[in-house]
């Protein structure tokens, strides 16, 4: 009897439990009908993404936004869709990267930040001279 | 015909630039700007080119083995073909897009037409509302042609396309008249949607060369030396709707099946047995082919004249292992029933199978062996099961004959960044 693993998207909607594995191993042959559905269970897509086609999940790597509560390691949901505003914890493009900072928006110019001091600031004079692959929403933290 | 063809109203198509290589940059951002192909299974060949890629003098399907040598000299980057990538990147297109119409039909992995209400000005400004969304929301750049008819939205795309000055949205009622005959003057009929090689050669010998020829052509004459399909196409260039839905296509690496209902399906049971029976006829078009697919997309619609409860569902579901079987196939379209809005009316949904490889080439590890492609399911599936049981039979005890899947040749492959957990993007803290 083989064990068939259940389909693994983690965007597509489908609760983020089924996601990680199909809780049931089903035995092959005839579907099971407890494998489509998962009832009453806290559903963490729900409650965690607000916008299921235009989030990603990342990981980060690296220790500059320590002071943030987002560590090496971490994941972050990232809704692209989100305007960028002052404040906000972003993933920006730099030298072709994908980076993790904090974004600035002052009257003398924009400013993406690490929560590090040993890392230094990264000016330009205005929100279109960077590139802003999305905002996160939340961290992931490993405790 | 389409009921959203047959009056009112205009058609977008909303195509994605390079898709592959597109979906690849999304996720990593050093690929801009540079040359870029994704290749066929096994690393064969090019199908998909970034415009430097093409710049370079790459051919669609050029072997990879010729490219390679000069590769590093050109700053040429290939990619293997991320079919679980590019699935879900196809799946969030299709969502978004449906959050614009309430009419949308899903042609291909890349491209949907949508159906659309307003004058050329507001359209085009809808265009590239929707040009910015999906850049901005999924992360892949589109092109959006619009017209009365499916054949000029095509065209209005391909324009769109390709002269810089449409800035990636072409309305075809907004291109001046004159204008529109030079460019349908310059344009060969092979460039024409549904016109292939060996027709366009019977056209050339009736002296119909250019789009603009095609399109001056007495339908009646065309219908009767060529075909109805091809009338229509004459039809649809002077702007008269009348192509209507295909409900089967066969794509170059894709199969899609997918119905507009008689009476709207209101609840996840409903739905259940239509993707079930699409799933099936996909299996046995899989079978007929000898071919097994890796990747399934589920999608459902509400109608275009129900714009308050517009509802476009997508999922993209990576499939145990390759495979035409029809309980795995239906298994994996069931993932789009959490994802139903009960009592919405659907009137349309569909199937669509991509990765497509022969059966029999990845012959699966017994364990991994599905047994239900050794078993009749029902009258229905017997004749699939037995063609599939005659290519597979013995696997699991003659041993491998083709290698397992995992060993396809995959050398250049990007992470599954949206799939897989312990293959997300790395974001960088420094």
């Amino acid at each position: 009897m083989g064990v068939i693993i259940g389909p693994r998207v983690i965007d597509a909607g489908t609760s983020l439990l089924s996601v990680l594995i199909s809780p049931v191993p089903v035995a092959a042959g005839y579907p099971s009908p407890a494998q489509d559905y998962f009832d009453g269970r806290i559903d963490l897509n729900e409650h965690l993404i607000k916008d299921i086609t235009s989030t990603y999940v990342v990981r980060v790597s690296g220790d500059s936004m320590e002071r943030a509560g987002i560590s090496d390691g971490d994941e972050l949901i990232v809704n692209r869709a989100l305007e960028p505003r002052d404040g906000c914890v972003v993933v920006a493009v730099l030298d072709g990267e994908l980076t993790v900072k904090r974004l600035r928006i002052t009257t003398s110019g924009v400013v993406l930040q690490a929560d590090n001091p040993r890392y230094p600031d990264i000016r330009v004079p205005a929100l279109s001279d960077l590139v802003i692959w999305g905002v996160a929403t939340r961290c992931l933290h490993h405790v | 015909m389409s009921r959203a063809m047959a009056g009112r109203g205009s058609v977008a198509l909303v195509d994605v630039n390079c898709f592959y290589a597109s979906a690849e940059r999304a996720f990593d951002p050093s690929l801009e700007g540079r040359p870029l192909v994704v290749l066929s299974n096994n690393d064969g060949c090019a199908v998909t080119r970034s415009p430097e890629a093409k710049a370079l003098g790459i051919s669609l399907g050029e072997p990879w083995f010729k490219l390679a040598p000069r590769a590093k000299e050109w700053g040429l980057v290939a990619r293997s073909s991320n079919y679980e990538l590019y699935g879900d990147i196809s799946a969030r297109v299709m969502e978004l897009l449906g959050r614009y119409s309430a009419w949308l039909e899903v042609y291909s992995i890349d491209e949907a037409f949508l159906g659309v209400n307003g004058t050329p000005e507001e359209l085009q400004r809808l265009g590239h509302n929707i040009k910015t969304a999906v850049r901005r929301n999924v992360g892949v750049p589109v092109c959006v042609g619009i017209a009365g008819t499916k054949t000029l939205a095509k065209l209005a795309n391909k324009w769109a396309k390709h002269n810089p000055a449409f800035d990636g949205v072409c309305h075809w009622d907004a291109v001046p008249a004159a204008q529109r005959e030079k460019l349908m003057a310059g344009l060969s009929v092979i460039e024409l949607w549904g016109v292939a090689a060996r027709l366009t050669k019977r056209l050339n010998a009736q002296n119909i060369h250019t789009v603009l020829d095609l399109a001056r052509a007495d339908p009646i004459k065309i219908r009767d030396r060529f075909s109805v399909v091809l009338m229509r196409t004459v039809l649809e260039l002077n702007g008269t709707p009348c192509i209507p839905l295909e409900e089967e296509r066969i794509g170059r690496d894709q199969l899609i099946f997918s119905r507009s209902f008689a009476t709207p399906i209101t609840t996840g049971a409903g739905l259940r047995q239509v993707l079930g029976i699409y799933a099936q006829q996909a299996s046995a078009r899989l079978a007929r082919h000898r071919l097994q697919a890796k990747l399934l997309t589920a999608f459902a619609a509400t109608s275009y004249y129900n714009p308050q409860e517009s509802s476009n569902p997508t999922v993209c579901v990576p499939l145990p292992m390759p495979t035409a079987d029809p309980v795995l196939l239906a298994r994996a379209a069931y993932a789009l029933l959490p994802r139903i809005d009960d009592g919405v009316k659907y009137v349309r949904a569909g199937i669509m199978v991509t990765d497509l490889r022969p059966t029999g080439n990845q012959a699966p590890l017994a364990v991994f062996e599905n047994p239900h492609e050794e078993r009749g399911i029902g009258p229905l599936l017997e004749d699939v099961s037995r063609r599939y049981g005659r290519g597979s039979i013995g696997l699991g005890f003659a041993g491998i004959r083709g290698g397992p899947d995992w060993s396809m040749k995959r050398d250049m492959l990007s992470p599954r960044y949206t799939t897989h957990w312990a293959e997300l993007p790395v974001v960088k803290a420094a």
